[in-house]
């Protein structure tokens, strides 16, 4: 008993000052902190990812990361009901951004990816267990020591929201299924002489264009521009805006970036040279569509509006888009990111930009409805 | 000489030379601006006569000989030079103030022109009214007659502002929903300077204009000029036209004669014969107007024309060229 009684009676006099105990304290913290700089510094902690963590740590770490995304993940959820144009929007950027790590339905991760530690689940399986909102604030921000990224635009939820909605239709996805969703009109296999903007040539089109904007027909998804016709220096200057991260858009930038310039002149003259896709003309709504004609031909003078057809008629100069027969969605939306006070940093969108913010919801509502009525002109421009 | 020194000296001497400031109620060149000015020397001489004779009060109340300390000190001292004194020299200035502004206050004979001016965030909008003709649109620089009385109807698009043209006469609020009619008139030819005198959010200190009265044969010929319009000749203005009517200028600002009919910003029909750009802001040259419409806020903080970093040097040049013609 003779230890223990030297420790109660060190322990009664550590006590009996308020300025031992603090002294003592201090000490053990710098005992600690000293031991794990020794761990760290000695190497004996093997950080290789092939050992995998010990089962209690693995654990540890899944229990604190389900904590932290419920703890902060927002309480929205999609809206009830299926919108195609989201799914695919979502499946267009999956392919491109997620899938490789993820693989897809009748693809499996690559096993550099599995090779992970922790290794990227497979959605399929995993995605029923978190709620929308918990899904959306894992692909928006990412999870740390994962290797799971954040999205590349913090400002477009709009998007982000497109990718949880095609989240949702996976898990009853086969290739066939999924293979219609995130390359569209594009097949891959065939190896005929095949050109920049359809990317044929590579195994799974990652980069192709036409998985989302179409080549032969238009865009899948209203929520993507119909390219086919668009002045080639607008398209120019819109795909060098996007890879220098002067526009916003995380499922944009990650298909621009990197593109090399003659790439960039390529595919602005392809899609400039196309004829434009027998579109089916949006006339769902009559009387918006009449107020946006208003605004569209004289703009709204008491607010500082000027008429849009003075740069987006088809007369104007062509650094700027022609915006009819545009889909109501993606005009509504990229009016929308406007008014966010995004996109405001390429020489286009500073002009843009102000004129933007000064349009209401509804306004931006009615214009949208206006041009998507519009049918565009069928010849493609010189 | 610090810089500030050198300033404020500049300032103080421009303030010495009311002849030669083109913005001064000091060197009036109309009636209202010289009945204004002549009571403005009453005020200054009359207060600084009574602040003298104050003054001498209080030395002689302090170290006075005794009886006329005593009379400063009375009680009859008080009622007359502090009751009776004050109250007959108030109520006499604002009989003779009242008086000569009569004229300003009932002006009932109709003048022969007419041009409303309205304030807009921040540059100024000029109509001339025409008998059975479509208005002149204008902006920024106004040309007026002289000699002759003009009723400017003032307005505002936005905000409250004040039209104050010193030399011409008093400033005359610009209220949203309003139109209040201010009557003036140049004696003689000249640029008479103006200036937005009450608040009206960001670059208000930016927001000025001018006043140019020529002889009325003048007037009348560029007045009858409006609607004349010259093709251009120089292939550079030509393309400097297209330009403009493509990068969607046209959209916001008018110009008469072509598609341009934006009704947003300044008219820019005869944009080339003004003597400054930006609502009196910069000196009307190419080099000022390349930069201003390449970024209007460097000369301008807060102007709402968006930038238009668009173009080439060569396509500016041709912009510039074709903006230079419009006269």
């Amino acid at each position: 008993m003779q230890p223990l009684a030297h420790a109660r009676r060190t322990a009664a006099w550590l006590l009996a000052a308020p300025s031992r105990v603090l002294v003592a304290a201090i000490s053990a913290l710098v005992l600690v902190l000293a031991g794990a700089v020794l761990f760290a510094w000695s190497g004996v902690y093997n950080v290789a990812a092939s050992t995998g963590h010990f089962r209690v740590v693995d654990h540890f770490l899944r229990f604190g990361m389900e904590n932290s995304v419920r703890a902060r993940a927002p309480s929205t959820s999609l809206p009830p009901g299926i919108d195609e144009s989201l799914v695919r929007l979502g499946a267009g950027h999956f392919h491109a951004g997620c899938a490789y790590c993820h693989g897809s339905p009748g693809t499996p991760i690559s096993p550099v990816a599995a090779s992970m530690l922790p290794p990227p689940p497979i959605l399929t399986e995993r995605v029923g267990r978190w709620s929308d909102g918990e899904l959306f604030w894992i692909v928006k921000h990412g999870l740390k020591y994962a290797g799971m990224p954040g999205f590349p635009s913090l400002h477009r939820d709009d998007e982000i929201w497109a990718v949880i909605a095609f989240l949702r239709r996976l898990p009853s996805l086969d290739r066939p299924g999924y293979r219609a969703l995130a390359l569209g009109e594009v097949e891959p296999e065939p190896q005929r002489g095949m050109d920049v903007a359809t990317g044929q040539s590579e195994p799974d089109a990652i980069g192709a264009c036409a998985r989302c904007h179409g080549a032969r027909q238009g865009p899948p998804s209203r929520l993507v521009p119909i390219l086919h016709g668009q002045p080639a220096a607008m398209l120019e200057n819109a795909l060098r805006a996007y890879a220098k991260g002067e526009r916003d858009s995380g499922v944009m930038q990650t298909a621009a970036i990197g593109l090399p310039d003659s790439t960039v002149r390529h595919l602005a003259a392809y899609y400039a040279s196309l004829p434009r896709p027998p579109a089916s003309i949006e006339t769902s709504d009559q009387a918006a569509a009449a107020r946006g004609e208003a605004i569209a031909r004289d703009g709204v003078p008491s607010h500082g509006v000027p008429s849009c057809l003075g740069c987006h008629g088809q007369s104007a100069a062509p650094g700027y888009p022609h915006l009819a027969g545009q889909p109501a969605r993606y005009l509504e939306g990229q009016l929308a990111v406007w008014r966010k006070g995004l996109n405001d940093r390429s020489a286009t969108g500073r002009i843009m930009a102000p004129i933007a913010r000064r349009l209401s919801e509804a306004q931006s509502r009615d214009l949208a409805a206006y041009f998507a009525s519009l049918a565009a002109p069928r010849e493609a421009p010189r | 000489m610090t810089v500030r020194g050198r300033r404020l000296a500049a300032i103080l001497i421009l303030a010495a030379l009311p002849g030669w400031a083109p913005q001064s109620a000091l060197s009036p060149a109309g009636d209202e601006a010289e009945r204004i000015a002549l009571l403005s020397w009453i005020l200054f001489v009359g207060a600084t006569a009574i602040l003298l004779i104050v003054i001498a009060a209080l030395a002689l109340a302090i170290r006075g000989a005794e009886p006329v300390r005593r009379v400063i000190g009375s009680e009859g001292a008080i009622r007359w030079g502090g009751i009776v004194f004050p109250s007959v020299v108030l109520t006499l200035l604002l009989g003779y103030g009242l008086w000569l502004m009569r004229e300003t206050i009932a002006a009932q004979t109709t003048p022969a022109l007419r041009i409303a001016v309205t304030g807009e965030q921040w540059w100024w909008r000029v109509h001339y009214q025409r008998d059975g003709a479509a208005p002149v649109r204008e902006a920024n620089e106004i040309r007026i007659p002289v000699g002759r009385e003009i009723d400017f109807a003032l307005r505002s698009n936005d905000v409250i502002h004040s039209f104050w043209v010193p030399s011409l006469g008093g400033k005359l609020d610009m209220i949203p929903g309003r139109t209040n009619t201010l009557r003036l008139k140049a004696e003689r030819p000249g640029i008479y300077r103006g200036q937005c005198a009450e608040y009206c959010g960001g670059p208000h200190a930016l927001m000025a204009l001018e006043i140019v009265a020529v002889p009325e044969a003048e007037f009348q010929a560029w007045l009858a000029a409006a609607d004349a319009r010259n093709e251009p000749a120089e292939p550079k203005v030509a393309a400097g036209e297209k330009l403009f009517l493509s990068t969607g200028c046209g959209a916001c600002h008018a110009v008469r004669g072509t598609q341009a009919a934006g009704m947003v910003g300044p008219d820019l029909s005869r944009v080339g014969g003004r003597r400054f750009l930006a609502a009196a802001t910069l000196r009307n040259t190419a080099e000022n107007l390349a930069g201003f419409m390449t970024d209007p806020q460097v000369a301008k903080p807060g102007a709402l024309m968006p930038p238009f970093a668009i173009f080439t040097s060569e396509e500016m040049d041709a912009l510039t060229a074709y903006l230079g013609s419009l006269r």
